[in-house]
């Protein structure tokens, strides 16, 4: 049997023009979302008075975006990251404080409410410059703090890269809750302690300090003048961003470099020994993470119908657990299942605040407070998200649906399903 | 001709303990080239050593004109040497056609953007891998099963995919880590048929470590014994039968007073007469 031959006649076969949804699939699916997302922009308030309604809808969006992300590092490439609410953090701070300033050289001003009129439309038209900036800015800043966590820690395994992630999240965190420049100036007193403000790491560090202390410590950002961070993302840009997000995360699953990530999962020796070099793909996987990451956190902070305040406190340990817990429940490395996880957690948070604020529990918990109980229905939250871990853990470790993609079966195949 | 794989006194230590010791090899092109030696002698290490996945201590390995001690494990493979395991290494996760489709990310020309962007160039490597990978399957007659998952293959056929992997790389110089494992007799004789027809038709170098001797003396041109770490004996099958420094580590001394010993047994015998005197030190 000449081998050489049968490659090439087997080479030819595969050279037949691609089907049409193969080649215009990917072009499609954006024309598609762009589309919906337009349609949205102008019809979800509209259809939805209720502004906290529509926050869940968006949020489903954002977290989204959290869970695919981290779907890279923790599900495809087997890595235990439990630091993202870090890179969240980055991305929020950066695109809230773009923003800000964008917004001021735009003019200023309250932005308009959603009904239709002139001023709407131009701030509409705004936010088709700010917004991809902003974006943009908060993703690459979260991808270079991606790079520097990265490079160092991807030579640990397990529990140690957990401890370094979820280290770098918290020294973040409390580094801009906790940043003050008092009377007595604590940071600018180090920085006399290190070799005095002519000193190289002096004037650096004291940059750095008068930075961070600008970001609200505790209380959070809100805005130059303190009014809140103009929010320019509307259901448009959440829901746009949010699919090609999706688009993106499908495509780099399966393709060579989703493939020869989760073969590095799967046997780091044997993915060596066929080329694949496990410290590349690592950080790629984290870099490309951390972006994700980056853009969810900035998608956060200037959501319309969100919280206008950037705060510490939105990016503490729990919200990095909350973004495990949507990759696991889902199925690690799925895109579906990802999507899933959020769509869960996401509902399950909200629902339960709202309960929370309902009249009936608010006055069954004032009545029980007269007998000396408390009612916080927030602690249902982790019951609901420690049953069902129980239960999938003993049903189903790998997750709702695994690895798989369960609407799109065919796709888990090779493209040609037909034998060469 | 001068050696296509060679290593020049290559030591290893696992902390005081000398796995290999000055052991030297001169493999040529188009060789099947055995490495044999009992439970312990080291073959496995060695093979570690050429692939990068343990660090030489002393000595030097080259591929033609290429020093293979600098590089890691992922350069290696790219220098051409392409292995199996011991104990069989596949993606678990991964289907049997993926599983080929990793090697082929060596020699893939598009990057990630343009797999984010599903490129002309991105199709193109998908394209021509996906009809190797294809081809190599059937060559191995595994191309029904393609999209089964790795794991559900039975024993003989995951080594027949772990080879094909290997082959994907398009490598100069096939590590074979015990193909044999595990094979009945039939099995055994099949494969000694596909590591010749794999040398011939991919014009390949292959190194065997392997304890069936059935296999080792039926296929290889030339054969190194190891024992102990220590290279014992050198020479073509007909010459490895009959040493005796090879029948004694493989069966003690004594052994060559009962008998005259040109029958290596099919399986290595692991007891060791403990009172017989050690024939090296």
């Amino acid at each position: 049997m000449d081998s050489a031959k049968q490659a090439d006649e087997s080479k030819k076969g595969h050279e037949k023009p691609r089907s049409a949804k193969d080649r215009f699939g990917g072009a499609i699916f954006v024309v598609g979302s762009l589309l919906v997302a337009l349609v949205a922009e102008f019809l979800l308030p509209r259809l939805i008075e209720d502004s906290s309604v529509r926050n869940i809808l968006m949020t489903i969006c954002c977290n989204a975006v959290v869970a695919l992300s981290l779907n890279v590092i923790n599900g495809m490439a087997g890595q235990f990251s439990i630091g993202h609410a870090g890179f969240m953090a980055l991305g929020a701070y950066t695109a809230a404080l773009i923003v800000s300033a964008m917004h001021t050289s735009f003019g200023g001003g309250t932005l308009p409410p959603t009904s239709f009129d002139h001023d709407y439309l131009v701030a509409f038209g705004h936010s088709f410059a700010i917004v991809p900036v902003a974006l943009l800015a908060g993703a690459l800043v979260a991808a270079l703090f991606g790079l520097l966590v990265g490079l160092p820690s991807l030579r640990l395994r397990g529990d140690y890269l957990a401890i370094v992630t979820l280290g770098f999240a918290e020294i973040l965190r409390l580094s801009v809750a906790t940043t003050r420049l008092g009377n007595d100036e604590t940071v600018g007193e180090a920085v006399h302690a290190i070799g005095g403000p002519n000193g190289f790491f002096g004037p650096v560090f004291h940059v750095g300090s008068v930075f961070l202390s600008s970001l609200g410590g505790k209380k959070g950002y809100s805005g130059p003048d303190g009014a809140g961070v103009p929010l320019y993302a509307g259901p448009f840009w959440v829901i746009f961003i949010t699919a090609l997000v999706a688009l993106v995360a499908w495509r780099l699953k399966f393709s060579g470099w989703g493939r020869a990530l989760r073969a590095l999962r799967e046997d780091e020796i044997a993915s060596e020994a066929v080329g694949v070099d496990p410290t590349r793909y690592k950080v790629t996987s984290f870099v490309i993470s951390a972006f994700g990451g980056g853009l969810a956190g900035a998608l956060y902070a200037i959501m319309r119908d969100g919280n206008p305040v950037v705060q510490p406190d939105s990016f503490t340990f729990q919200t990095s657990f909350d973004a495990i817990t949507m990759v696991i429940i889902g199925g690690s490395g799925s895109v579906t299942g990802a999507i899933l996880g959020a769509v869960f957690v996401t509902v399950t948070v909200k629902l339960i605040e709202l309960v929370q604020h309902a009249d009936v529990v608010q006055n069954l918990s004032s009545s029980l407070e007269a007998h000396g109980f408390s009612l916080d229905l927030n602690a249902l939250r982790m019951m609901i998200y420690a049953g069902v871990i129980i239960a999938l853990m003993v049903l189903r470790p790998e997750g709702v649906f695994g690895e798989r993609e369960p609407f799109f079966k065919k796709r888990m195949r090779t493209r040609e399903g037909a034998p060469a | 001709m001068s050696a296509l794989l060679e290593l020049a006194s290559v030591t290893k230590y696992f902390g005081g303990l000398c796995a290999v010791s000055d052991v030297s090899l001169a493999i040529k092109k188009n060789a099947i080239f055995g490495l044999i030696g009992p439970n312990g002698a080291g073959k496995t290490t060695v093979f570690n050593l050429i692939t990068g996945v343990y660090k030489t201590d002393k000595g030097t390995i080259r591929l033609g004109a290429t020093d293979l001690l600098p590089l890691r494990p992922s350069a290696i493979a790219r220098a051409g040497i392409a292995r199996t395991f011991q104990n069989i290494r596949l993606f678990g996760q991964l289907s049997v056609l993926e599983n080929l489709l990793v090697a082929g990310e060596l020699t893939k020309k598009a990057g990630i953007f343009s797999a984010v962007m599903r490129s002309r160039h991105h199709h193109a490597d998908e394209d021509l891998h996906l009809a190797e990978a294809r081809s190599l399957l059937e060559v191995f007659e595994l191309g029904d099963k393609a999209d089964d998952a790795s794991t559900s293959l039975s024993y003989g056929n995951q080594r027949k995919l772990e080879i094909a992997r290997a082959m994907m790389l398009k490598p100069k110089v096939l590590l074979l880590d015990e193909p044999a494992a595990g094979m009945n007799y039939g099995e055994a004789e099949g494969l000694k048929k596909q590591i010749r027809w794999l040398r011939d038709t991919f014009d390949l170098t292959v190194v065997l470590v392997e304890h069936n001797m059935q296999v080792v003396m039926g296929v290889c041109d030339e054969i190194q014994v190891l024992d102990h770490g220590e290279p014992i004996a050198y020479g073509t099958p007909e010459q490895i039968r009959t040493d005796e420094k090879v029948l004694a580590a493989y069966l003690g001394d004594e052994s060559l007073a009962m008998g005259q010993g040109t029958d290596v047994p099919a399986v290595e015998l692991p007891v060791k007469d403990p009172n017989a005197p050690e024939a090296h030190s």
